[in-house]
């Protein structure tokens, strides 16, 4: 089968490949339909994770039909049009249990990188790094998924293809994002990034009841795409200082809930200055929040960050939420909303392309040139 | 490397510290407890396992264990020269090494107990073993391949069954590496499950002492341990190991895994 392959920074390939087959009883074998970029593998593509492997095979936010099951599959049907969560989980240990399946005790083949770096091991990506398993991703016409029962949702009808395949990823994880921040009447909350996650923290945000959503970014079509789609008022940070406009918005109390969607990549790494190592989104959260609020943080870090200012967080009396998307507790919920017309994510597909076009793609994503929110690939 | 390990006395202290030398001092003692066990009974094989077993039992030995990373040995310990007093009287040819390993597994107790019982399940927890033949209610046949696919065999007899609670074991007869170990099963709280605790303690022949450990353990008995417990929660909790062996990936990495 055609993939796209990761073959070092900055250099991505289509393959021809061998298909993916059964490993284990709870497998299943989709046939991916459309397989989306996502911001998170520019860390990938940038070199900035260690642990990718040339010829591993990127994507982790997909959409697809069942063509094959383990003899364990029980809930799934060849045939079936199913969105994958892209964190996997194996649906049987505590955290899955829990709702918190991408703290997966099981799913990752290779904790040992994990539990080296972190103390412990977290669940396994697809086309992620070999930290987070090393699983094959979904930039292919095929892909193998685990615990396939738990991890792979019936596409209800109703729901578009372009709706659903953000299901996978962007959706869950953005509204995750706004739960953590646990919005309560009257709540105004700030978003950094406005991405695809930002765009669907904001959306969700509304939909938990915040009076007011302020969306904060640089590129002008993401910000318009914040006030147009989303619903939020904007700041672009490049022309306004974010914590006098944020004071000023709030009469001086600052956001009660403040949204990282944006993480270590936020403005190349370097916003907040040199100096900020890779935490400014986080340093501009803990001074602008009002006090005694909640930092959520869905944007994904890897490193440490020296210098946090650990004492204004301490003295405010900040909550700080944050982690991978727990996909699996959110799918049903989400095509509820978008069947009900409250959440349609579908604006984010900006290029329809084919898996031929990756690279080029992935260029146009990092670049972001002619309005691109999100290029999803059509294998 | 961090420890792998909680109990009442040792959880959430990781970096050695204040504390930490104390600990030392308890699982020392508790090793020097096991030998004077030995030295009284004057047994190679039998009952020097058994007066260790007992402290182990007691909690002196674990206690100490299960403050300390389970990467470091008694050996380093006494190498640091940090416990001149202790130290001096342990017979250091003939010092025991521990490993040890935890990890809280959410089945019923039965099912973690009688998958261990069975050591015949063994090899599929530990990579080097091969096979392990049950040849009666006490006594077993182990065999393993080491490097260059050497095959190493000894006879292991059981000594401790406590249903649901423990298991004990250590080789009889002759043994490249002779050991004991321990399968401890105690409840987690709330709706976690149990926690399962595997011990590990051999004691290197003066000569071989090394390679044996490698042959028999490979070359991080710790690693060894805890992946052991992994594999074993991942089977009992989902039914597979998770895997990528075999999946498909881009031609340079292909000539890459050939090259390696």
């Amino acid at each position: 089968m055609k993939a796209l392959c990761w073959n070092g920074v900055n250099d991505l390939r289509v393959e021809r490949v061998e298909d993916p087959r059964i490993l284990n009883p709870h497998d299943a074998i989709v046939k991916v339909t459309l397989s989306s970029v996502c911001g998170s593998d520019l860390h990938l593509l940038g070199g900035h994770v260690p642990t990718m492997r040339p010829g591993d095979i990127i994507g982790h936010e997909f959409l697809g039909e069942v063509v094959e099951k383990g003899p364990e599959v029980l809930r799934l049907n060849r045939g079936d049009r199913v969105i994958t969560v892209s964190v996997i989980g194996c649906g049987k240990c505590w955290h899955c249990r829990q709702g918190e399946s991408s703290l997966c005790d099981n799913s990752n083949p290779k904790p040992e990188y994990a539990e080296a770096t972190y103390g412990h091991c977290t669940a396994g990506i697809f086309g992620y790094s070999h930290a987070f398993g090393g699983y094959a991703g979904s930039h292919a016409e095929y892909i193998r998924v685990p615990y396939a029962d738990f991890n792979c949702f019936r596409v209800p009808e109703g729901v578009t293809d372009e709706q659903a395949v953000f299901v996978s990823d962007a959706a869950p994880t953005g509204y995750m994002a706004a739960e953590m921040g646990h919005i309560q009447p009257g709540g105004i909350v700030a978003v950094w990034g406005c991405g695809a996650v930002g765009l669907m923290a904001i959306r969700s945000a509304r939909l938990m009841g915040a009076e007011r959503v302020i969306g904060i970014d640089r590129y002008p079509d993401r910000l318009k795409a914040a006030q147009e789609k989303a619903g939020a008022e904007t700041l672009d940070y490049t022309r306004t200082d974010i914590f006098d406009a944020l004071q000023a918005m709030t009469g001086g109390r600052g956001p009660d809930v403040c949204i990282d969607a944006a993480g270590m990549e936020a403005d190349g790494g370097k916003l907040g200055g040199p100096d900020s190592g890779r935490s400014g989104v986080l340093r501009q959260m803990i001074a602008s929040c009002r006090k005694g609020g909640v930092l959520s943080v869905v944007g994904a870090h890897g490193a440490a960050i020296d210098r946090f200012p650990m004492g204004a967080a301490m003295n405010k009396a900040l909550t700080f939420r944050m982690g991978r998307q727990h996909g699996q507790r959110y799918v049903e919920r989400l095509f509820d909303h978008i069947g009900k017309g409250e959440l349609d994510p579908s604006y984010l597909l900006t290029h329809r392309w084919s898996l031929d076009d990756g690279p080029q793609g992935y260029a146009m994503f990092k670049d972001k040139t002619d309005g691109c929110l999100r290029v999803v690939f059509q294998p | 490397m961090q420890p792998d390990v909680t109990s009442a006395d040792g959880a959430g202290e990781r970096e050695a510290g204040a504390g930490t030398a104390e600990r030392w001092v308890t699982m020392v003692g508790g090793t020097a407890l096991g030998l004077a066990g030995l030295r009284l009974s004057g047994s190679r094989h039998g009952s020097w396992a058994a007066a260790a077993l007992t402290a182990l039992g007691g909690g002196l030995f674990l206690a100490g264990a299960a403050g300390v990373p389970v990467a470091r040995t008694v050996r380093e310990t006494i190498g640091t020269g940090a416990l001149p007093g202790v130290a001096g009287l342990l017979p250091l040819p003939e010092e025991p090494t521990t490993t040890q390993a935890v990890v809280t597994i959410g089945v019923p107790p039965g099912t973690v107990f009688r998958y261990w019982r069975n050591f015949a399940n063994l090899p599929r927890l530990m990579g080097h073993l091969e096979r392990v033949d049950v040849l009666s209610d006490k006594d077993s046949l182990w065999i393993a391949r080491g490097p260059g696919g050497v095959e190493l065999r000894w006879r292991s007899t059981l000594d401790k069954l406590r249903e649901n609670e423990l298991i004990t074991w250590h080789t009889v007869g002759e043994a490249d590496l002779p050991h004991r170990g321990s399968f401890q099963l105690r409840p987690a709280p709330g709706d976690r499950g149990i926690e399962a605790r595997l011990t590990l303690i051999y004691r290197p022949p003066a000569a071989a002492g090394g390679r044996a450990v490698s042959r028999l353990f490979g070359t991080s008995p710790e690693q060894q341990a805890r992946e052991a417990l992994r594999r074993l929660k991942r089977i009992l909790e989902t039914g597979e190991l998770p895997t990528v062996e075999g999946q498909p990936h881009g031609a340079y990495g292909r000539m890459q895994e050939i090259r390696e």
